[in-house]
């Protein structure tokens, strides 16, 4: 018997049962949609975790001071100040860090905002003037601080557009030429950045920036001339483990540390910080994946179910058929067939299903727990598993009941009633 | 069959045919040496109350199933020697099977319940042609597209007829055909197999009616498994009334 004959039986079998058919190939439809929305969501996560990460900067090294040790005991993360303007100096020089662009040192300091009858907390950072190029800020308007500015410790600030928006009412060109207090002290705002759109690590908008002469001189208080972090620019993205290895290096030197395990500073790359995240993402979406995949396999027994049901209302059939001579195999392949149709078709109408939900979450950019939900990305592998899955979901729970019906005696069958 | 005449060679040849079933625990013997022969073109009703055997010989004949011993050749074919698969072609090929209860498949168009065993016989062209002419051929041709469910019963059975026939089979092999039909179907059913056997269709009846049986032209009488009587009917009914 010809496939595309087994085919037309298959499909003359399941149209005479419409409505469980239906509902069969709903189990699957749903599983394989569930498969498909989930894995999209956890890509879209994914994908939207490495966008945030990418507009920290691009091709960048943090280097942080390490945990200082006071008489054998670990004093925590950031708590020593062993980087220094010193050590910003030796990297910027490009004799010995030829894959260095700039390194700029941060120095933080959060403190309370305010405007006229507004205020707002946001982290105030002191930098150089190289701040905008490293981090991948554009400045939108007025300009950022000159080279001048971080000699004279001049009190002037560049803010973000979340403090802009809460000081200014969102007026960019309304906060240029006012003065606002950090921590009770005047700065004159200088130049705004534009907003970098971006959620999740830290909202990034939510920043001010001054030199760093002004930082130590007037917002970090007692703790001297503090680096919280150095943060290096490499010339490209190939040179950056290069760069963190120059940097290393040039800062154990400078230490007098031999011993590499023994440094006082953590080096931590924009691949470093991506990998991680990317681990994290991946578990999320395998997890997704397989709370979904379960569901599928549900689905699969539900099919296995109805496949045995139709099996044994049919027997007269199959004897009939038996008898007018249909071989075991043709038996075997009409109710194969007729499973593997149904759940390739609900995998195809969940596919569909699946794919139209990523996209209208896309469209309608859903809040949930206060957050936005990263938009789905459907992925074409994650599409082509499912359908492969689901039509070997037919196979799988078809195996049994077609046995059955292709091992029916053909005289007890033509005898069932 | 001995009538010392030198008949044409034997279609159907059955010799010292058992039949033993179990159920649970009994063994039931349900055909205890059986001898039958049957020559092409005849007209042959086995007759037997039931508990006879004569589903069970039936059965056999048909190829449904396989004599305990004994031996049974079809056409010179030892059925005992075939497997499965080969059983399967002999009845698709050889034996058109007429069912009391009719036996069509629901939800598919009497043209396409025809066609099926030519579907099986992977027979690929003219497939609806051979059908639609076996249909003519019963009368039907007006009614292909007609699903088993809006047709009576001397339709379905005519039907059947047709998807016996429609392989062009050795043997049509009719299990009661008239026992769920009331008597005029009845008539027109019987007539209808008469006349194929005028063509030269070999048809074994298997029936428990004497009026049934009346139509063939020889009788095999069964009784508790043993054929007790084998002889010529003695007034044939006839297909056209005179």
């Amino acid at each position: 018997m010809k496939l595309f004959e087994a085919l037309a039986l298959a499909i003359a079998g399941l149209s005479a049962n419409r409505l469980r058919s239906g509902l069969t190939m709903l189990g699957i439809l749903i599983g394989v949609a569930a498969v498909i929305l989930l894995v999209a969501v956890g890509n879209g996560t994914s994908v939207q975790v490495q966008n945030q990460v990418q507009s920290l900067g691009s091709n960048i090294v943090y280097i942080y001071p390490s945990s200082a040790r006071v008489g054998g005991v670990s004093q925590g993360f950031g708590s020593a100040q062993t980087l220094t303007q010193q050590d910003v100096d030796a990297l910027n020089d490009h004799s010995q860090a030829p894959d260095i662009v700039t390194a700029i040192p941060v120095a933080v300091a959060s403190g309370q905002m305010a405007y006229q009858n507004q205020n707002w907390f946001a982290s105030t950072s002191g930098s150089t003037q190289d701040f905008p190029q490293v981090r991948n800020y554009q400045v939108s308007n007025g300009s950022f601080f000159t080279a001048g500015d971080v000699r004279s410790s001049a009190k002037v600030v560049v803010l973000g557009q979340t403090v802009v928006d809460n000081l200014f009412g969102g007026d960019p060109s309304a906060a240029v030429g006012k003065t606002i207090k950090i921590q009770r002290q005047s700065f004159r705002v200088v130049g705004t950045f534009a907003a970098k759109g971006s959620a999740g690590l830290g909202n990034q908008d939510n920043v001010a920036v001054v030199p760093i002469s002004s930082a130590w001189a007037y917002l970090t208080g007692g703790r001297g001339k503090n680096i919280g972090q150095i943060v290096v620019q490499a010339t490209s993205s190939d040179s950056v483990p290069a760069a963190q290895q120059e940097a290393t290096q040039i800062l154990l030197n400078r230490h007098n540390i031999g011993d590499p395990t023994q440094a006082d500073f953590q080096t931590q790359s924009q691949q470093d910080i991506l990998s991680t995240f990317s681990q994290i993402t991946g578990a999320l979406t395998v997890l997704l994946g397989s709370i979904a995949a379960i569901s599928l396999v549900v689905g699969g027994i539900g099919i296995m179910n109805i496949m045995l049901v139709t099996v044994t209302e049919r027997t007269r059939e199959i004897g009939i058929r038996k008898a007018i001579g249909a071989r075991r195999s043709d038996i075997l392949l009409q109710f194969l067939i007729e499973s593997m149709f149904l759940s390739g078709l609900g995998g195809l109408l969940g596919i569909l299903v699946g794919a139209g939900l990523a996209s209208w979450l896309n469209r309608t950019s859903l809040q949930i727990a206060g957050g936005a939900l990263p938009p789905p990305i459907v992925s074409v592998p994650s599409v082509l598993l499912a359908f492969g899955v689901s039509v070997g979901i037919g196979l799988f729970f078809g195996i049994y009941p077609a046995n059955r019906a292709a091992a029916l005696n053909p005289i007890e069958a033509l005898r069932y009633e | 069959m001995s009538d010392g005449l030198p008949g044409p060679a034997p279609l159907i040849e059955i010799e010292a045919v058992t039949k033993v079933y179990r159920m649970g625990a009994v063994e039931v013997q349900a055909l205890k040496g059986v001898d039958l022969q049957v020559a092409e073109g005849e007209f042959i009703a086995i007759m037997g109350a039931s508990g006879s055997g004569k589903t069970t010989l039936m059965n056999v004949i048909g190829c449904l199933d396989l004599p305990s011993a004994g031996r049974y050749l079809l056409e010179g074919v030892d059925v005992r020697q075939l497997n499965d698969n080969q059983l399967a072609a002999i009845r698709n090929r050889k034996i058109g099977f007429v069912f009391q209860s009719f036996n069509l498949i629901p939800r598919s168009s009497a043209v396409h319940n025809v066609e099926m065993p030519l579907i099986y016989a992977g027979v690929t062209g003219g497939r609806r042609e051979r059908a639609l002419a076996a249909l003519e051929s019963v009368g039907l041709g007006d009614r292909a597209r007609h699903q088993p469910s809006e047709l009576s019963g001397g339709q379905q059975q005519r039907v059947a007829i047709a998807r016996a026939l429609v392989t062009e089979p050795a043997i049509l092999l009719a299990d009661e055909p008239t026992g769920n039909l009331d008597s005029e179907s009845s008539v027109e059913i019987m007539r209808l197999l008469q006349e194929l056997n005028e063509e030269g269709r070999t048809v074994v009846l298997i029936t428990h009616e004497d009026e049934v049986a009346a139509f063939a032209r020889r009788v095999v009488r069964l009784k508790d498994g043993l054929v007790v009587r084998d002889e010529p009917t003695i007034a044939r009914a006839s297909g056209v009334t005179a």
